[in-house]
């Protein structure tokens, strides 16, 4: 293959993307636009829950069997009512369940609890929800954990002295910490904010990432429909090989697709610095995964562009060369699919198992790195690499002969024995 | 040895033959005419020379040698699919088309330059190829073929869709070829066209060489053994085998053994006043048809 031909290629490639609008946009916007819809729709969601939370309701209990101390609950017209938390929420007392029914059945109620007349015995409280509750309301409620409360307060009244008392009524109160990135230093942290802390840098990279690979494979494939579409291919085979013509496509698409990702990263970067120094050092940089994701991201892109330009060649136009290139995309995002679990467990069974298939070894990588850079060891990232590095060596082997099948046809797909044998 | 010789070339597509053992070569400095009709062949076998298909049996040099990258540089071709990036501006698609033929970049952009004001497209040379007219795009084409100066340049079909001032400079051009040494090879439906500029051509039919060889003796050997006499005189009355086409126009058939130069030699003896003698010559769109329609 001769370098200077490539490198025209390449460099030709790569002008034609970067001076698009579109390439700009998503580019420099993409973060952007990214940011600015998920934290409309984050805001939004949180605004409209907290609104909602904020509502008082009103819950009934009918206490069968005789157990409930009635002290907390005060009187007011005719009714026993205990006001059971800051929200407000009322439980009203009733001495039977028909009068409790028609209460929840009139919308008054949105949920009616029975202290079965065995409770002592079996611990049943049945719980009945009105028709018009809203789905996981019942669930989301933070009723249950005062009613039960209020049962455990009923049934050791009296019986247990001072502290032992309020250690039965309030066994612990977790004070949440966790090391800063400095070490040593431990800091309070609320539940929901941990949560935030260690996904959203990992989520936003592995994202960006698997954008770019996509995005950068998408060019390769719309610049081989512009060849065939454009009818440009013989011009271009009588003065260059498909594989020099493959190897200038991947280099300067990549190129762009690596200053696009670069961009990404920055952002990234710059968003998790500005909120470790808004968060007291709560947020800790993945420089780990930062330092690889280029590597990554360019063997990655090899190896998918690859397979991508030799699948794209066999389509007679761009609808049908991305059709072709689905497969291909489907398993790269594959790592997405099971995000939850990688968050959850990035060095489980699946995590190993995902860093050494090509396929998806870069996000699983990036995600592993990014979530817990102590639990993936050296050799796991250097042999995914390795994986990687002879995959890519295979594909541009192949992808470079069915490239040249591919790139001339202009009607029938060859059969697939004929791609076989132009493979070999 | 030929600039580009094929020797027994077959090629199939699954079971059709779309090449069948052909041998013929192109040689220096000539132009080179490729004929027949539709689907005979005729790309299948251009692509096979430039190393864009390989042929199934057969063997195919350029240059004295099998097709390489290095002696591909010296070679360019206008396809008949025409092919351009559109939303490429006309000077940046030749640069690019030049360095791929190896050129330098400055290079590139001079013979661009250069080559549009050949073709009389300075002033598009900015414009985005999508905002040219077909016929421009085709010389922009033609432009980006003959830029690098090539010793072999294969035009398939370069005459379509150009207007008749263009036609002559396109033919001015394969001219100025032919003079300063250079080789065409040229696929062309336009026989008058082959007529004025071909030295040597080559018919194939349904896959085969059916014709091949110097133009002018094709063109002979496919002509009636007649020729055309303007006089005044009756030469059915002078006992000859003619018929009158129009007043003072005569058609003669020859006789077997009589050569045009001869008979018009012993017309003059005999006192016949010629004012005007033509032998007839087929030409090679009647070849053409009548080697198609199954003649031998």
């Amino acid at each position: 293959m001769r370098v200077h031909r490539i490198a025209a290629v390449a460099r030709f490639e790569f002008l034609s993307v970067v001076k698009r609008w579109s390439y700009l946009l998503a580019t420099f916007g993409l973060p952007l636009f990214l940011a600015a819809v998920s934290g409309t729709v984050l805001g939004v969601q949180t605004y409209f829950l907290s609104q909602r939370a904020a509502e008082s309701s009103q819950f009934g209990l009918v206490d069968e069997a005789k157990v409930i101390d009635r002290s907390s609950f005060v009187e007011q017209n005719g009714e026993l009512r205990w006001k059971a938390n800051e929200k407000a929420d009322e439980v009203l007392l009733y001495d039977n369940r028909d009068a409790a029914r028609k209460d929840l059945d009139s919308g008054a109620l949105r949920a009616l609890y029975i202290i079965e007349h065995d409770y002592l015995a079996t611990g049943k409280v049945r719980a009945i929800e009105s028709e018009k509750t809203p789905l996981l309301s019942m669930r989301g409620t933070s009723i249950e954990p005062v009613l039960r409360k209020l049962l455990r307060k009923s049934l050791i009244e009296g019986r247990l002295e001072g502290d032992l008392h309020q250690r039965v009524l309030s066994p612990a109160y977790f004070v949440r910490s966790r090391l800063g990135p400095g070490g040593e230093e431990v800091v309070d942290l609320d539940e929901t904010l941990d949560l935030l802390v260690r996904t959203t840098i990992p989520l936003f990279l592995g994202v960006l990432l698997l954008t770019a690979l996509l995005s950068a494979s998408g060019y390769l494939v719309q610049t081989v429909s512009t060849d065939k579409e454009s009818k440009i291919v013989e011009v271009l085979l009588s003065s260059v090989t498909p594989e020099e013509i493959l190897a200038g496509k991947l280099f300067g698409l990549g190129t762009a697709g690596l200053i696009q990702f670069a961009v990404w990263s920055t952002m990234v970067v710059f968003v998790a610095i500005t909120a470790s120094a808004a968060l007291a050092a709560f947020v800790s940089i993945p420089w780990g995964a930062l330092a690889v994701a280029p590597i990554l991201f360019v063997l990655g892109y090899l190896f998918l562009g690859s397979l991508m330009l030799a699948t794209a060649a066999l389509g007679a136009n761009s609808a049908e060369s991305q059709k072709l290139t689905l497969g291909w995309a489907m398993l790269a995002i594959l790592p997405l699919m099971v995000l939850v679990i990688l968050l959850e467990d990035p060095h489980g069974i699946l995590g190993q198992a995902m860093t050494w298939i090509p396929f998806t070894s870069p996000l699983t990588v990036i995600i592993r790195l990014s979530v817990d850079a102590s639990g993936i060891a050296w050799w796991e990232v250097l042999g995914s690499m390795l994986v990687l590095l002879i995959s890519t060596w295979l594909s541009i082997r192949v992808g470079a002969r069915l490239f040249r099948v591919g790139f001339l046809l202009t009607g029938t797909m060859p059969s697939l024995a004929e791609l076989w044998r132009q493979a070999r | 040895m030929g600039v580009l010789a094929y020797q027994g070339v077959t090629k199939r597509f699954g079971r059709h033959t779309a090449l069948d053992r052909v041998s013929l070569e192109v040689r220096s400095g000539e132009v080179f005419g490729l004929l027949g009709p539709n689907g005979a062949g005729k790309t299948t076998l251009i692509r096979i020379g430039l190393d864009i298909l390989r042929a199934d049996e057969g063997e195919v040099s350029l240059f004295g040698a099998p097709p390489t990258p290095r002696n591909l540089d010296r070679t360019a071709y206008l396809p008949e699919e025409r092919g351009v990036y559109r939303r490429a501006k006309v000077r940046e698609l030749l640069a690019y088309l030049g360095r791929l033929k190896g050129m330098k970049r400055a290079a590139a952009r001079d013979a661009g330059d250069h080559w549009l004001e050949r073709v009389g497209l300075s002033e598009v040379a900015d414009q985005r190829v999508e905002s040219l007219s077909k016929g421009m795009t085709q010389k922009v084409q033609i432009a980006a073929c003959l830029m690098t100066d090539p010793e072999l340049c294969v035009l398939d079909e370069p005459f379509s869709g150009l207007d008749p001032v263009n036609v002559a400079l396109v033919t001015e051009l394969i001219e100025e070829r032919r003079r300063s040494g250079r080789t065409t090879l040229l696929s062309t439906h336009m026989m008058h066209q082959v007529e004025a500029l071909c030295d040597r051509v080559a018919l194939i039919h349904r896959g085969a060489l059916v014709v091949y060889g110097q133009l002018d003796e094709i063109r002979r050997r496919y002509s009636p053994h007649e020729v055309m006499i303007w006089t005044t005189m009756d030469l059915v009355s002078l006992g000859l085998e003619a018929t009158q086409r129009t007043a003072g126009c005569w058609r003669v058939e020859l006789p077997a053994s009589a050569t045009p130069a001869g008979y018009l030699n012993e017309l003059v003896r005999n006192g016949v006043l010629v004012d005007r003698y033509e032998p007839l010559v087929a030409r090679m769109d009647e070849i053409f048809v009548h080697l198609v329609n199954g003649g031998s």
